[in-house]
């Protein structure tokens, strides 16, 4: 290869390394100052001189870090159930059945995605209250049961699967319902895979509505306790606050760590953002 | 099989939309009953220079947000476009701050740009630059969050300008190599066009993400210094859940709607007269 | 002075050597078809004279300057693509002129040469569209324009008719030819198709396995093709192929193959009776008449005797296709295969007894290796 060239690829490598790094070093300085006692936290050094779990013991004394991770596994895999099952029963129904009412169902899914959800907020809000659901699971995920997103996508998928295997299922005696559960969902995996991380991760970040709706700390999904830790001056330190994130992010990266090319399809192609 | 689906969005969905606009024209502190309110809601947002200032912080959040946005994942993309060793490893470096939650990285960047023990200004102060207070100078506080807030996104927005790059037919790029095209020309003429379609989805994306800012502020500043980092949504949340007043919250929500839908369309159109220049 | 020199260029993908010692010189003005099958190596060729495909070793001239070294917009060229490649976000006027606008070259000269290639085309009604807005053939026509308005030192088309149907293939032939003619630019046409070469070429390069078979006018190459591969490659229906061995017989060669016997020109043998040749006569050599009835019976499996009077060869007619003016009259001669094309209204029915007489003047021996063996005469008259 000519000279030129060389060098021109070895600037590109270098660039994209000092690129990657402003992206993973943060994350590494986060996780090694929960490690760090509180005179070296703010150092640059990723090792700290004299290691501590303090700052988790701490933390894990102050606030219900536990509950509140069960609280949002709970919630985010209840929620992603939901959605699935729901999800692909909406979606095959619109599909591929008959029914009265069918394209006004599908005009009324891309209208709710087109209408920020800032505006629905106060009125659910309003209606949780009045349910007396505040406090509760049910205000965390009833409101998330169904998700317009997953049913789209899940519905363009459906249309692709042959108008035959429906009919000699339909000769067979099936009943709509297990066509759907054995015939479809195996079929589907792909998609439901990216249904499945995308709800999830919606699921499992969602900040802003577990504030409005949950006041009890023992019922606070883990990034909503975590913001009000950090913010209430729980934290103290930062190495506590940071430790806090720790329990929140690691879980997530681990798994993205195995899974990144599911999540970037899951999460690029439907345009969530966590 | 679809029943319970528009069962639930006529609970859900439609209801509160349509509830929303009635709630306009309410008060409530969801403890005693609501009164009617006439306009008074409207009015009062009208004037409030709270919520206009929200307004502002949010363009000018969004003058550093969006052209930063669409420059570095640009950039990006073009750098991973090619045959690279690891390529899989460099895009899940990027894509890494998409899955995080907000919460985290605001709780993290408020350390990072943390005035004394932050890493930003700790790396500054090694190349002879005095520490910058960040989040506690008025001046600062929003494009520091909207450096942030990029740098979180930035990943999804390079998968995007990379599947464009995808359908840049080959012969095309070797035609313009042919005719005479050196490298920036090559993007100039050849790839930028291209990829139109995609810069618009990123602006229009990362506008709306803007209007929506919430956690970053919440956590970071708290809508300060001096109210500069003060979101639309922000004020949405602390009329309902602090000052308890749904009607004016409810009020806010409908504005910002209005907002976002206006300022979408209107990039739309401007974007769209670009391209037939 | 040749307009392009290959010398002794190399090509090398990783571990395989695609292309190998390729020596070319295109004389100036002329049109020079590279045809060959897939993986010959033609389109790999003419990336290299692009500048699109580094050259692994060896040196590539135009006009006597160097180029091997130089990126392809400093090398004076102008490609038409397979797929076209024009700019989908450009009008037709925006296409032709971006190279030019790219060099700097003044406004009037642009729209000058953007006129006049427009003209010739019949591009003037078009030049505000954008090509999405354009048939497979003005697109053709846009992209060929696009090459001329930069009058460069040479043309290179990439496959440019494989998009278009029969028709408009036809069509776009003549119009390429009588634009290279009147244009007088040296141009080098990569094709698959060996009625696109014939028609087109001022001289034919064949390849196979990037490796050139032979050089020459299309005449050339059909009559005189210096081995099999050549010989079965140019020329439509195909040339006939048997496989046999040669004799000499009181002064006169014999071809013997299972129920077939020969007799060729005067001569000796070039090579041992023992050594395999493979004859070769073009379907519209062949001299066809029926020689009795369509038999009703089903197909009859009796081996066919060859007649070992001179010249002819007996068979049976198993499938005739009929064109029109001409048929391809499909018969078996013993284990054999043949096909002759046949001009008159009446050709011989399907299931008859045909002979067909071989002309030892347009008869072709090839050797084991493949080689042309001796002078087949081409018949001039």
């Amino acid at each position: 290869m000519k000279p030129k060239l060389v060098a021109r690829r070895i600037g590109l490598y270098v660039g994209l390394t000092i690129a990657a790094l402003t992206f993973i070093y943060p994350f590494l300085w986060m996780a090694s100052s929960t490690f760090k006692p509180p005179t070296e936290v703010g150092s640059l050094a990723l090792i700290p001189h004299a290691p501590t779990l303090d700052n988790y013991r701490t933390m894990w004394a102050r606030a219900p870090f536990g509950r509140a991770l069960v609280n949002s596994v709970f919630v985010a895999t209840t929620i992603t159930l939901a959605v699935l099952v729901f999800g692909s029963m909406t979606a095959y129904a619109m599909a591929r059945l008959n029914f009265r009412g069918r394209p006004v169902l599908n005009a009324a899914v891309i209208a709710v995605l087109m209408v920020p959800g800032q505006l629905t907020l106060i009125p659910l809000y309003t209606l949780i209250v009045q349910l007396g659901w505040v406090d509760t699971y049910a205000a965390l995920i009833i409101p998330y049961l169904f998700n317009a997103t997953a049913i789209l996508m899940l519905r363009q998928f459906f249309l692709q699967i042959p108008q035959s295997l429906i009919d000699s299922a339909r000769m067979d005696g099936m009943s709509e319902p297990r066509i759907l559960f054995t015939i479809f969902w195996p079929l589907s995996k792909p998609v439901l895979s990216i249904v499945a991380i995308f709800t999830f991760m919606g699921a499992w970040n969602e900040v802003l509505w577990p504030l409005l709706v949950v006041r009890e700390q023992n019922l606070m999904t883990l990034p909503q306790l975590l913001t009000v830790f950090a913010l209430g001056g729980g934290a103290g330190t930062v190495g506590v606050s940071l430790a806090s994130a720790m329990v929140l992010v690691v879980p997530v990266v681990v798994a993205y760590a195995f899974l990144q090319r599911n999540f970037i399809e899951s999460m690029a192609g439907s345009g969530i953002k966590g | 099989m679809a029943g319970p689906y528009a069962a639930f969005l006529l609970i859900f969905a439609v209801y509160p939309i349509v509830f929303a606009l009635v709630l306009v024209f309410l008060q409530w502190d969801l403890v005693t009953t609501p009164t009617f309110a006439g306009t008074d809601n409207i009015r009062l947002l009208i004037h409030d220079g709270r919520f206009w200032r929200a307004v502002a912080n949010t363009f000018v959040f969004l003058s550093i947000h969006v052209p930063l946005q669409i420059v570095s994942a640009l950039a990006l993309a073009l750098a991973l476009n090619r045959q690279l060793a690891g390529r899989s490893f460099w895009r899940a470096a990027f894509f890494l701050p998409v899955v995080i939650s907000g919460a985290v990285v605001a709780i993290l960047w408020s350390n990072l740009y943390a005035t004394d023990v932050g890493l930003i200004n700790h790396l500054l102060e090694k190349i002879g630059i005095s520490p910058v207070p960040w989040l506690t100078d008025p001046r600062t506080a929003m494009p520091a969050i909207a450096v942030m807030v990029t740098w979180k996104n930035v990943g999804f927005y390079v998968i995007i300008y990379l599947a464009g790059l995808q359908y840049i037919p080959r012969s095309c790029q070797e035609a313009i190599e042919i005719e005479g095209a050196t490298a920036w020309q090559r993007f100039w003429y050849l790839t930028l066009p291209s990829l139109l379609p995609q810069t618009i989805l990123v602006v229009t994306l990362s506008t709306i993400n803007g209007f929506q800012l919430f956690i970053e502020p919440y956590v970071m500043t708290g809508g300060g210094p001096l109210r500069r980092t003060y979101s639309v949504v922000l004020y949405l949340y602390n009329n309902a859940f602090a000052y308890q007043k749904m009607g004016y919250a409810a009020t806010i929500g409908v504005a910002l709607a209005l907002i976002i839908g206006i300022v979408v369309l209107l990039q739309r159109r401007l974007i769209g007269k670009a391209e037939a220049l | 002075m040749p307009s392009v020199n290959f010398e002794h260029v190399t090509k090398r993908f990783g571990d395989a050597t695609v292309i190998e010692d390729f020596d070319l010189e295109v004389v100036n003005g002329e049109l020079l078809v590279l045809v060959g099958g897939s993986g010959s190596g033609k389109s790999t060729i003419l990336r290299m004279l692009a500048g699109l495909e580094t050259v692994t070793s060896g040196k590539i001239l135009i006009d006597g300057r160097d180029v091997t070294d130089l990126p392809p917009r400093d090398r004076d060229v102008a490609m038409v693509f397979q797929d076209y490649g024009l700019y989908p976000h450009m009008t037709v006027r925006e296409n032709l002129s971006l190279g030019l606008r790219l060099r700097k070259i003044p406004r009037p000269e642009i729209e000058r040469r953007v006129a006049w290639a427009g003209g010739i085309l019949g591009l003037e009604p078009l030049l505000d569209r954008k090509p999405k807005a354009l048939s497979g053939g003005q697109r053709q026509r846009v992209a060929m324009g696009r090459a001329m308005v930069r009058e460069p030192k040479v043309f290179l088309f990439d496959e440019p008719l494989s998009n278009l149907d029969a028709a408009l293939r036809a069509q776009m032939r003549i119009e390429i030819g009588g634009l290279q003619r009147r244009l007088k630019t040296t141009t080098v046409y990569v094709t698959h198709d060996q009625v696109e070469a014939m028609t087109l070429g001022d001289r034919i390069v064949v390849l196979a396995d990037g490796r050139i078979q032979q050089i020459g006018r299309p005449i050339d190459l059909y009559q005189n093709p210096v081995n099999r591969f050549v010989a079965g490659f140019i020329g439509t229906p195909a040339m006939n192929f048997l496989q046999g061995t040669l004799a000499s017989e009181g002064g006169r060669l014999f071809f013997s193959a299972e129920a077939a016997r020969l007799k060729l020109r005067s001569g000796t043998a070039a090579v041992a009776s023992t050594e395999p040749v493979t004859l070769g006569i073009r379907p519209e050599d062949l001299q066809v008449h029926a020689i009795d009835l369509p038999t009703t019976r089903a197909l009859d499996h009796s081996p066919t005797q060859g007649a070992s009077d001179g010249d002819t060869l007996t068979g049976r007619v198993v499938l005739v296709e009929r064109l029109g003016g001409t048929s391809h009259v499909h018969f078996q001669v013993g284990p054999h295969r043949l096909l002759a094309s046949v001009t008159s209204d009446s050709p011989p029915e399907f299931g008859t007894n045909i002979t067909a007489r071989v002309p030892a003047a347009r008869v072709h021996l090839f050797g084991g290796d493949g080689r042309a063996i001796g002078q087949t005469p081409s018949l001039r008259s």
